[in-house]
């Protein structure tokens, strides 16, 4: 029966529509609630900017990639270490740190709630058991379907409803959150020693085509009723003039859901490509941003570049073969068996190359040509385009027109014949950058009604308080404050306690794993379908009956139900 | 000129390594700083493992000598980040030894452990006994080995002597290892002695072995016969797994059976 009152809050909260304004936050049991008597914890929030806690959707930051990652690197394991102190474990690694210092250094900024990006169904037993070792955040994991044999086959018989209850079975197996598609065709021709050039082009074996595959995907997926839409990776990402294959795909996709959208495309930046070869690249952020605009069933995140060393991982496997073939430098590329790939590489992005002065811009030119908050989320899809430690940095470059500015002077030269952004004048307000680091989130995951995301009666009470005066600063010009400001908050508070209280984190966290369990009717149960277990027997290298997670690898969770219409 | 003598007490359990990142010239010119070497997790002040002895006066780093006497083979780091002066080892030397460093000179009578001037930057080392493995190399997962200055060993090395070299001058009096000069990108290295498997993945630099290269790489395209010095050498060019920019010259050389 804990109670805590926060005084003379300055809230933003997009979702109930507040812009700033000052007032109390009673919190009792980890929920908010009206009011509270005699709390047991008052904090004085005076002058502090005060926001629900932050929410990312899509962070690679636990599973066999990750780990994978921290393997390969240990120059990155030595790049940013801290000791032990008071009940902070020692952690180190810089792009792909431990799982404490992933969670200690998104707790400091602020955030409560991660979406691993990527987890392989098969390989789902690490992903969970890193979950539990990030004590301060709820974490929810998109799952792997691209390359999935079965779903394959039901895209090819045309049979959408068995699509459907192969993916509910997966999802309830893994114990995963939403359906991701990476590279989807893709990564599965790799295994062949093949790719896709853009989504028309039939996949080997299958004979069915990316198109296919995403919009069946869709459509499975509304008619599961979960709480995201699919979540795509695009074809081709990193290519010159790939930006022709990102339009194609969203004008591919049809509307189906009225409360959020019917496709999450992730780090959009490495899609919108202009050019034929490296020498000719340009931004076209413009013809990605106008399509959007006009699709309210598509919500991008900018997959923001920053300069510096970091790591790129993803499930997309010929993707990081490229990077291996431009940069000569050490390589990991992984198959997993039926399901998808990966590949893992190290990269530095620096100013003074024109192909990463020009991926910076885009990402900047994405976030302020949608003119929807709501529609394009703030990401640097961790650790691929920049640590996630960078986001302030990226708040203050879309709040900051003088500050984007002094950056570009320093870029290389030519960059400004190549994009459009020095012409930009928007400077996104503090509610548009509040609803791209926390409410665009929740709503674009179906998190609302779960309490996440708002500061409504009866949410959780994840709330982070900021050092920063909204009426004081002006974000144009004292952009380092804004960077300091959101670097570190004064209060972290999840589920009604203080878990970081500037910058150092105490380990006194009940945190959970959110995972869906679709309910589909028994004719499409795969549980208790022969043909779908024999394969299974057949293919897998493991038994039917091992492969589901058990509930002791996920300590305590948030089953989310769904009830399919099929 | 300063002289520091710092002689190795008696210890209970030698073998216990010593982290000495502290023991450098530069850091012995300020007369009030403290001295603390690390075992294990514990702390010690410097006079707890070493007598300490300084002598005369300093303005600059490079007028310090510090001579370092008793059994020291289990010292590490002696010489990190060191940018001038003169260490004397009397003993062999502990790992790490001249670590990152820039300028100056470490002279090792005995023999060094692995890892002497990893990364280091220039300055000269001489060791006139032995070395264990990863002379000169980047650590784990760094990209770049020494990029400058001068390694001369009078004995053998260990394995992976050179290991991603980007510069400077490697010379093995001896024999080296297995695969010296793996993933060399620039920088010379010189064996006078065999090795096994010389520069895999080589990518630049130059590498001379007046031995024999046993287990030669077939990724090296033989460029045919020329003479270094009047010694008649077969010359390779490679490794064509990489960019095939890399020259290696041998004596003798053997491919596996």
């Amino acid at each position: 029966m804990k109670t805590l009152l926060i005084k003379n809050a300055y809230v933003i909260d997009p979702i109930q529509k507040i812009s700033g304004e000052t007032m109390d936050i009673a919190v009792r049991d980890g929920k908010i609630v009206d009011d509270v008597k005699n709390p047991d914890q008052v904090i004085d929030a005076t002058g502090m900017l005060t926001l629900p806690g932050g929410i990312d959707s899509h962070t690679h930051i636990c599973g066999t990639k990750v780990n994978f990652g921290r393997y390969m690197s240990p120059e990155d394991m030595r790049a940013g270490r801290t000791s032990r102190k008071g009940d902070m474990h020692a952690t180190s690694g810089y792009s792909v740190p431990t799982t404490y210092g992933n969670s200690y250094r998104y707790s400091r900024m602020g955030y409560t709630t991660l979406l691993e990006g990527a987890m392989a169904p098969m390989e789902a037993r690490h992903t969970h058991e890193e979950f539990r070792y990030t004590p301060l955040q709820d974490c929810l994991a998109n799952t792997l379907f691209d390359g999935n044999w079965f779903a394959l086959e039901a895209i090819r018989d045309g049979d959408i409803k068995r699509l459907a209850g192969i993916i509910a079975w997966y999802l309830s197996a893994a114990k995963g959150f939403g359906v991701k598609l990476t590279n989807p065709g893709g990564t599965e021709a790799w295994g062949f020693g093949d790719d896709v050039t853009c989504i028309n082009e039939p996949i080997p074996h299958f004979g069915i085509t990316p198109r296919d595959i995403i919009v069946n995907m869709i459509e499975a997926n509304e008619m599961l009723n979960l709480p995201h839409s699919v979540h795509l990776h695009c074809n081709n990402l990193g290519k010159p003039g790939n930006y022709m294959c990102t339009l194609d795909t969203y004008n591919a996709i049809p509307d189906l859901n009225d409360k959020r959208q019917s496709l999450y495309s992730t780090h959009v930046q490495f899609h919108s490509y202009g050019g034929s070869s490296w020498n000719d690249f340009c931004s076209k952020a413009e013809d990605i941003a106008r399509s959007v605009n006009d699709k309210p069933q598509i919500t991008i995140d900018t997959g923001q570049v920053m300069f510096g060393k970091t790591t790129t991982m993803t499930a997309d496997g010929p993707m990081e073969f490229n990077l291996y073939r431009l940069y000569h430098n050490k390589w990991s590329n992984h198959d997993v068996e039926l399901e998808t790939g990966s590949g893992i590489i190290p990269v530095h992005y620096r100013k003074k190359n024109l192909v990463n002065a020009i991926m910076w811009s885009i990402g900047l030119e994405l976030g302020l040509l949608v003119d929807s908050p709501w529609q394009c989320i703030l990401a640097t899809d961790n650790p691929n385009g920049a640590p996630f430690v960078k986001y302030p940095e990226v708040m203050a470059l879309l709040m900051s027109k003088n500050y984007r500015d002094a950056e570009f002077e320093t870029l290389h030269k030519s960059t400004g014949k190549r994009v459009i952004l020095p012409s930009l004048d928007r400077e996104l307000t503090w509610d548009e950058i509040v609803t791209m680091t926390r409410s665009a989130q929740a709503r674009a995951l179906g998190l609302i009604e779960y309490g996440k995301g708002h500061l409504s009666e009866g949410a959780e009470a994840d709330i982070a308080l900021y050092p920063i005066n909204v009426d004081t600063t002006d974000p144009a010009r004292d952009y380092e404050r804004i960077i300091n400001g959101f670097s570190t908050t004064e209060y972290t508070i999840k589920r009604g306690e203080v878990v970081c209280r500037n910058g150092t984190c105490t380990m006194e966290s009940n945190h959970s794993t959110y995972w869906v369990n679709p309910h589909v009717p028994p004719a499409y149960d795969m549980g208790t379908d022969a043909a779908f277990i024999d394969g299974f027997n057949k293919y897998y290298s493991m038994r039917i009956t091992n492969y589901p997670v058990g509930e002791e690898y996920i300590g305590r969770n948030v089953c989310m139900e769904s009830e399919a219409s099929l | 000129m300063m002289k520091v003598i710092l002689e190795v007490k008696e210890r209970h359990k030698p073998t216990l390594p010593i982290e000495a990142e502290c023991i450098t010239p530069k850091n012995f010119l300020d007369p009030e700083r403290v001295f603390h070497v690390w075992k294990g997790n514990k702390e010690l002040d410097i006079t707890e493992v070493f007598h300490v002895r300084k002598d005369g006066n300093a303005k600059s780093a490079d007028q310090v000598e510090i001579i370092i006497r008793g059994d020291s083979s289990n010292i590490k780091r002696v010489g990190e980040y060191m940018d001038g002066g003169r260490i004397l080892i009397e003993g062999s030397i502990g790992m790490h030894c001249g670590n990152f460093m820039s300028a100056g000179t470490i002279e090792i009578k005995g023999d060094a452990d692995s890892w002497l001037g990893r990364e280091m930057h220039g300055g000269t080392i001489l060791c006139h006994g032995n070395v264990e493995d990863y002379a000169g190399s980047g650590y784990r997962g760094e990209k770049k080995g020494m990029t400058g200055g001068r390694i001369e060993i009078m004995g053998n090395a260990g394995d992976f002597a050179a290991e991603t070299m980007a510069g400077g001058e490697m010379i093995i009096h001896g024999n080296a290892g297995d695969m010296p000069g793996i993933d060399i990108k620039d920088g010379s290295l010189t064996i006078m002695g065999d090795c096994s498997r010389p520069c895999g993945n080589m990518s630049g630099g130059k590498c001379w072995i007046f031995g024999t290269a046993y287990d030669m790489l077939p990724t090296f395209r033989n460029e045919g016969q020329t003479s270094v010095d009047s010694v008649p050498v077969t010359r390779f060019s490679g490794d064509y797994i990489s960019r095939g920019l890399g020259m290696v010259y041998t004596a003798n050389h053997k491919y596996m059976e």
